[in-house]
Parts: C-alpha cells; structure tokens; sequence
C-alpha cells in the first residue's frame, strides 16, 4: 500500500501565529484515516493547507505522486480530492440534485456522470426521494448525507471531510459512520477530521492526534482506542510535552 | 385617461432600462459581495460606441448592438482583470473604492475621447406609434421592452441551463463550497463582469435612442439609479432587479406626472433611503431576514500612523503662515483653496476612518453650510463674521439629523444610504425655490470680511482659512486622544464587541457626524463667501469623491493625512496645469493605484 496523501514538514502561520510545526501525516490509498485533536490544534488548517485554500509557509503536499502545494483549489479538485466542508456548505437556494451535479463540476463524462448519480443515489436513497427538494430547507443529518454524496459525484480518489457527525443527532452520526464505511469499501480513501475520538477510531484504519500544531500520537486505530493518553490528548492535552 | 396610458407605458421602458442596468448588478454583488460604482461609467461607454458606429460607420441597428456587446464584454473583463482582481483579500471597502476609481477612469476617457458635449443618437427605428386605448406606444417602446424580455430570458436561461450559469449560482450562494467544487471563482468573476457589463452598454445605447441625446455625465445617474432599484428588489436577487426596477420607472413616471419633472430624481432617491431604511434586504425577502450586512470584520485598512519627526509639524506650519509674504496672488489663491479642501477632508476623514461610516454624500455638508451662510447674510442680513460659525452649527445639527436614520446602517449601506441623503438635499435645494430660489443660485453673496475687517482679498482670505482649519485640526486631535476618540474607534473596530460594553453607538455616531458636520459646514460656508455666488451643481456627488480620495490619500482617520491628502491633490494638478483636462482621470488613477499598492495612505490610518 502506498501513500495518496502525503504531507511533510508543514509549517502553517495565521499572521504571526504559528498553527502547525513540522506537521507530517501520510494517508494511504483505501483506508480511512482520522485526525483527531482539541480546539484550536490545528485540524482544520490542516484541511485547508489540503484543499489549497491556505498555504503553508514551508513544507509539501503531495497527492497521488504529483506535488500540490500552492495550487489553487479547484485544480486540486480536478486531480481527484473531494471536500465535505465543514458546517457542509451545501448550496441553499439549489435543489439536491442540483448540488449533487455541482459534485461533477470538474467533470465533462456525461454518462459517468448519470452512473454516478444513480450510484450514490442508491447509496443514499433518502436523497433520491427530495432531489427537486431545495437543500436549504433539510435537516441537518440530510444536509451532512447530501454534503457526502455531492463529494462523491466528483468521483475522487480521496475524500476530505471536516467534521462530519459535527451537530448531528446520536441516530445519524451512526448511519453517517456507516455511510463512511460504504464509501471506502467501494475503493475511495477517506481522511477526515473529527473532534469525537471514539466514535472516528471505531471506524478508521490509521489515526493521528494532533495537539498545538504538533502530531502527538498516532498508530493504528485498534492500538490509539486502548492508549490512554489519547483521552488526555484529545481532551485538549492539560499535559505539555 | 390617455395620459396615464402613456405615463405607463413610458414607465415601463424606463423600468426595462433600469433592468438592464439593476440585473448586472444584482450578479456582480452576487459574486463579489460587491457594490459596483463603475457600472454606470460602462452605460456611458455603450451609448458612446453605439453612437460611434451609426456615426462613423453607419451600422444598422443589429450591428449596432454587437458593436455595443464586443467592447462593453472587454470592458468588463478588462474591469475585474486588471482593477479588481489583485484586491481579493484586502480590507473589505477596497474592491468599493476602486470600482469609483474606475468610474472616474471610465468616465473622463469618454469624455477625452468623445468631449463632455451632448450627443445626438441616430433613431435606428421606424417611428411610427400604434394606437392603443387612446394612448400610444411607438416602435421604439417595443423594441426596449423587447430587448428587456429577451435578455431577462437569455439570462434566466443561461444561468439555470448552463454550467457558467450553475457555478455563478453557486458561487453567489457559497464562493468557498464552490471552489472545493472545482469552480474557478476568478473565471465566474470575469464572465459575471462581462454579463452585467453588456447589460449596462445595451441600456446606454437604448437610453440615448430613447432620449435622443447622450453626454458623459449620464453615468452617475446610471449608476444612482441601478442601485435604487437593486436595493429595492433586495441586493444580489436577480428577479428582484427586475422588479425593483419596474416599480422604480413606474414610481418615477407617475411621480413626474403628478408633480413635474424636476421631482423625478427627488422620488427615486427618497425610495432609496426609505426602502434602507425599513426594507434594507429588499421586497421580497422576509422582514426578519438577517443584519443587513453579509460583511463582518473590519472595513478599511489598517496599519500605524507615520511618525514624523518632531519639528515637521511646527516648520511646515511657519512656512504656511508666512506665504503670503511672498506676494504671490496665484499661489496664495491655491493655498486657500487647499486649505478650504482640507477642512472637508479633516471632518470626512473622522466620520469614514475613525468611526468607520464611509460617506459618499459629505459634498452635501458643504452645501448646507454654504446655503445656510449665504442665506444668513443675504436675507437676514446677519455680518458673515456671526453667519459662518452660525452655518457650521445648523450643519451640524441639519447633517446629523438627516444621516440620524441611517445610523444603523454598515459598510456598503452606509455609503448607499449618505449618497442618496446628499443627492436629496441637492434635489431639495433645487426644488425649494422659494428659500434658495432654485435654479437660479444663491448671488452676491457678501464677501468674507470679520468685524468690519475686510477678508475678501486673497491673503485674507488664506489667512482666515489657515487660522480656522488650524483651530479644527488641534480640536480634532484633542477629540481623538480622548475617551470620546477610543469610542469611536472601538465602534468601527468591532460594533458588536462596543455595545456589548454599554456603547450607545448611536450617541456617539451623531456626535461624530455633528463635529463632521461643523467642520465641512464652516468649509461650504466659506467658500460660499468666497465664490459669491453657489448653486445646487456647485457641491456635487464628484465633490464627495473628490473628498474621499483626500482621505485616502491622507490615510483614513490621520488628522495630518487630511490636510496633506488635500494639499496634494489640490495643489498638485495647478503645478501641471498643462494637464487640466486629465485632472479627473489623474484623480481616479491616483486612486486606484493608492488603494492597489498602499491602502493605508501617505501618513497611514489612525
């Protein structure tokens, strides 16, 4: 198994404060793969440096043996990463089907592209029933489940999600790590970010936690679920060193 | 009855006009998240190249119109390309500034171009008229409202049929979910300008058929009226454009019916503060829609103020007193008028850089100020030495009064909302015939003269002003060293985070506005006395850019930077007097380099 994402020695800043500190993470081709952390440790900066959206100051990005620091987003869209956004930032005023072609942007197949939808619609047959539905006036489970089909409708290679059971009901956090499973089982590499260490360990292969800026632990999921420091770390590490 | 037809109907194609114009806004601010000021300057640059290829070519109507698409398109890509693009990530009223900067650019290269003089545009249409009901709809109306429909079609098409149309959708409703799309944000960016801006060239050329004349002054107008009736549909909604643009032609044909045609602007500039005032999110969206303001964080730039060596201010200022032993008329009529200048600036620089309301209506203060002086002296007889501080009070108070309403107003609004109040009062002057008696102007204003000692020669007059904006500089400084300074500055900082500490912003905004409004009332009342004679053109809407140019120049907020800013800007076009006619083109490029490559001034914002 080899690495589709790689990050090495990346030194992030927001104005003069410095987020990440040599940060280093690989995320190899089919598995999931969690970062997990505290407030503030620098998880979602991390998502951007990925997604192109803020540059680091020093070190590399390297996706699918191509360099990708520095490149605008929708190019590092184009080489196959899809995003599910923070907060998911669906389009509101468009309907669900039209969020889910917004996914297929960067594509022009389009047959590939009704495949697809038929594909991710049986993966979410709860959409298939609200697609001339605006996606504004969802719930938030349907919102996160539209925001992870819309990712697939780009076809990546991998997927970034930021957050995804992030303010939503004990019920769909459930079927959304199932929904998680189901889409890497069909051969697409998952990194996400989740502040809930437990229930993200249960599902991933490999872990990172990442405490100021630093990653201070990682491992395989099943070893990071019985290692006690991974409560101190992720409750936002009272520990220093 | 057949009036009303016809006043109908005549609203009608000037609601179609004001489409084409609202619609390209309603995208651009879609998009950008941006107030475009220059898009009435592309209007002119239509009818202008419409004009040209009947003129020069003789094009028939079809040719016309492409003539008018190919370069309004360039326009607008050359719009975002080169002066928008670079300031993505810059303070928020940057991208604001430069679309004003590149107004001026467009507007005086028309005029180099083409001369200031009115032109006539050829009637590319048969002019027969049909009778309908007793009143009568011509050729012409039809081919407006045929070109409305059609583009209000060809658009609704475009942007729910086409990929571009879906990633401009898109990008309006999340710019950042649709990067991580795969859309290129700067490429919506660009087709967007080049969409709205065909829109406003054809609503140029079809506005000069219309009327059958156009000159370059028209854009301001464009523009003014753009806004109203995308504020009225609610900014960025496209269909509300439209809509707010027909009760906009419709309000403003009747208006003119029942009241004359002098109202005309009166009834849409009023529509425009009443709908910010109680309907600030348009029409059509729900009264409890969110704040008003989709821009948080801070407007203007920020940085430290320059710090000059001690012995600058004291030397420079030696040497301001002294001119006038030199015996140089020329240069002393110069230094006065900076001077003048520069008493605008100092209260425009405390209103829009310390507490963060950028006015584009401050012309409007000196107006009052110079009405008030000059009606003071000349009605009821009052010595100019009591009538000029007795202007900058009733500006103060007048000026306060008028914005009051606007006080909960941020960022784009602000701006929105004082250039309607100042197009009001000017509108007011010029219809309240039987206080400032119109049209005519106010004449013979009694020159400046204090206690019996005549001011009204050139040295007295540049000393005068020197004394005064001395005396409101060092009581500027006093008020922002104080805790009433630290309040004002808290408010533009962080409005939330001020009254979450017991700030009643609206006190100390009026109190901001008050000293504003005194210091450019003294400004308008002197130069009243001055000139002898003003009218309701003397203090326009370039004035307050003028102003705001100054300020920016200067560096936002900075005392010092006013006065240099005004200095400069006054000053500088005398010493090349060779290039009088590029004055206002050297005024827009200064601005927008300024705001391109230093933001924070000469002297830095405060």
């Amino acid at each position: 198994m080899s690495a589709l994402l790689e990050l090495q020695g990346l030194n992030s800043f927001y104005g003069p404060v410095q987020v990440h500190f040599e940060l280093s993470l690989e995320v190899r081709q089919g598995q999931i793969v969690c970062l997990l952390g505290g407030n503030a440790s620098g998880k979602s900066t991390t998502m951007k440096s990925i997604l192109g959206l803020q540059r680091p100051r020093s070190g590399s990005i390297r996706f699918d043996g191509a360099d990708i620091t520095g490149l605008p987003t929708p190019r590092i869209i184009r080489r196959g990463i899809g995003s599910v956004p923070e907060a998911r930032r669906l389009f509101p005023a468009m309907t669900v089907r039209e969020n889910l072609l917004m996914g297929a942007y960067a594509r022009s197949d389009k047959p590939g592209i009704a495949a697809d939808e038929a594909r991710v619609l049986a993966l979410f047959p709860r959409l298939a029933e609200r697609l001339a539905q605006r996606a504004g006036t969802m719930s938030g489970g349907e919102q996160q489940m539209l925001a992870m089909a819309r990712a697939l409708m780009g076809r990546p290679k991998l997927i970034c999600m930021d957050e995804p059971t992030m303010g939503l009901s004990p019920l769909f956090v459930d079927r959304v790590l199932e929904l998680i499973q189901a889409i890497n089982r069909e051969g697409v590499t998952v990194f996400m970010v989740e502040q809930n260490a437990s229930l993200a360990l249960a599902i991933a292969h490999h872990g990172y936690v990442l405490q100021a800026g630093r990653i201070a632990l990682q491992g395989a999921a099943g070893d990071l679920l019985q290692d006690h420091r991974i409560r101190d770390a992720y409750l936002g590490g009272a520990a220093t060193g | 009855m057949s009036a009303w037809f016809d006043y109908t109907v005549n609203g009608f194609v000037i609601g179609n006009i004001y489409a084409l114009l609202a619609v390209g806004l309603a995208l651009i601010y879609g998009v950008a998240n941006l107030v475009n000021f220059a898009h009435g300057s592309v209007y002119v640059v239509g009818a202008y190249i419409g004009w040209a290829a009947i003129t020069h070519l003789g094009t028939p109507l079809p040719l016309t119109l492409l003539c008018v698409v190919v370069v309004c398109a360039l326009v607008g890509v050359a719009i975002e390309r080169i002066g928008l693009r670079a300031l993505q990530g810059s303070s928020r009223i940057a991208p604001l500034l430069a679309t004003i900067g590149i107004g001026l650019v467009l507007d005086q290269v028309v005029q180099l171009v083409w001369s200031p003089d009115p032109r006539a545009v050829p009637m590319q249409v048969p002019e027969w008229r049909i009778a309908i009901g007793g009143g009568t709809i011509g050729a012409l109306d039809l081919l407006i409202a045929g070109i409305g429909c059609s583009s209000a079609a060809v658009l609704y098409g475009f942007l729910r049929f086409t990929k571009l149309g879906w990633a401009v959708r898109a990008t309006a409703q999340d710019s950042d979910a649709a990067q991580q799309m795969g859309v290129d944000i700067n490429r919506v960016n660009m087709a967007v300008f080049a969409i709205a801006s065909v829109l406003s060239g054809i609503s140029g050329l079809l506005v000069g058929m219309y009327y059958n004349q156009i000159n370059p002054a028209m854009s301001f107008e464009a523009t003014l009226k753009g806004i109203v009736a995308l504020i009225i549909g609610g900014l960025g909604n496209v269909p509300g454009a439209i809509a707010g643009s027909l009760i906009l032609g419709l309000t403003e044909s009747y208006g003119i019916a029942l009241f004359g045609t002098s109202y005309r602007n009166l009834f849409a500039f009023v529509l425009l503060v009443a709908m910010l005032l109680w309907r600030p999110n348009g029409l059509f969206a729900p009264r409890r829609a969110a704040a008003p303001e989709p821009m948080v964080g801070t407007f203007i730039a920020r940085s430290l103020p320059v710090k000059l060596p001690r012995w600058v201010v004291p030397v420079v200022l030696l040497a301001a007193a002294l001119l006038p032993l030199l015996n140089q008329p020329y240069l002393l009529q110069i230094g006065a008028n900076s001077l003048m200048y520069a008493m605008l600036a100092l209260s425009l620089t405390l209103v829009a850089g310390t507490v963060g309301q950028v006015s584009l209506g401050h012309a409007a203060l000196l107006a009052i100020g110079g009405y008030a002086s000059g009606l003071l002296a000349l009605d009821a007889g009052w010595p100019v030495a009591l009538a000029i501080p007795a202007a900058g009070l009733i500006t103060a108070g007048l000026g306060t009064a008028l914005v009051w309403p606007a006080f909960r107003l941020t960022g784009h609004y602000v701006s929105i909302a004082t250039l309607g109040i100042g197009e009001i009062v000017s509108l007011v002057i010029l219809n309240w015939t039987g206080l400032t008696r119109g049209a005519i102007g106010l004449g013979g204003i009694p020159p400046l003269e204090l206690f019996g000692v005549d001011l009204g020669s050139v040295q007295g007059t540049y000393w005068l002003c020197l004394v005064v904006l001395v005396l409101l500089a060092l009581l500027q400084l006093r008020l922002l060293s104080s805790h009433l300074g630290r309040t004002w500055r808290a408010i533009r900082d962080d409005s939330v985070a001020a009254r979450s500490h017991g700030v009643g912003e609206d006190r100390y905004k009026a109190l901001a506005f008050g000293y504003g409004g005194f210091a450019a009332g003294i400004s308008g009342a002197i130069t009243a006395h001055v000139y002898s004679y003003i009218n309701h053109e003397t203090f326009g809407a370039s004035l307050s850019v003028l102003a705001l140019t100054m300020v920016i120049l200067g560096g936002m907020g900075n005392v010092l930077g006013a006065v240099l800013g005004a200095t400069l800007l006054i000053a500088l076009p005398e010493a090349f007097r060779a290039l009088a006619e590029y004055r206002i083109l050297i005024y827009g490029v200064v601005l927008l380099l300024l705001i391109r490559f230093r933001p924070q001034g000469l002297m830095g914002t405060v």
